[in-house]
């Protein structure tokens, strides 16, 4: 079992605790070309690797990767994370006919967008911590 | 036909593994059931959360265990 792979039948418990309380949380993160975007990317990941739940390939539910789209199916709690008003994470499930409980803007919370790309741990930390305070 | 059930040995995947058995038992069609357990084969699908059920290469489902009705359908 990889941090990757989580089953269904292990316990989820660590800080942070979406608060839809689903076994099986599904987290897509914009990734785009911004500063938000690759934000949005580590703020996943950090949600992931505490346990929240399994970060997803929101550009697979794009490109209609059948094992994704499935993926995200199979989820009880979508936690989409976008980093700008485009909100393309938010329109690219809502295509997928996928159900969203969660969306969040970080420009939203705050955070400017611009095209540096060289993001540093301390915004990520800022920016998890305010994605916190929404689940 | 070639049934694989992707996961890591856990209760919901041998529940999964139980419930196609089933299906195929009741509608009398014989396949090929594969437990696929390989994380580079399971991701190789696309598939993030297990269980998940591939009929000749097609994901059918995935995180979660299908109902015997569910596996028929796939499968006739």
């Amino acid at each position: 079992m990889t941090e990757e792979m989580k089953c269904l039948c292990e316990d989820v418990t660590d800080e942070i605790k979406c608060s839809c309380e689903s076994d099986n949380v599904g987290i897509f993160p914009c990734a785009d070309a911004s500063n938000v975007g690759q934000i949005s990317n580590m703020v996943a990941v950090k949600l992931a690797k505490k346990g929240v739940g399994t970060m997803m390939c929101t550009v697979g539910i794009g490109g209609h990767s059948p094992g994704i789209i499935k993926s995200a199916e199979g989820c009880d709690c979508i936690i989409a994370i976008d980093g700008c008003p485009l909100k393309c994470t938010k329109a690219t499930l809502e295509h997928a006919g996928i159900p969203i409980s969660k969306h969040i803007v970080l420009t939203e919370l705050g955070i400017k967008k611009d095209h540096n790309l060289d993001i540093l741990p301390s915004q990520v930390e800022k920016a998890l911590a305010k994605v916190a305070d929404c689940l | 036909m070639k049934i694989e059930i992707l996961g890591t040995g856990c209760a919901k995947c041998n529940k999964t593994k139980k419930i196609v058995e089933k299906a195929l038992l009741e509608i009398g069609v014989d396949a090929e059931i594969v437990k696929v357990e390989d994380f580079d084969r399971i991701i190789s699908y696309g598939v993030m959360i297990t269980p998940a059920v591939v009929i000749d290469g097609e994901v059918k489902i995935a995180g979660r265990v299908p109902g015997v009705d569910d596996v028929k359908k796939w499968i006739t």
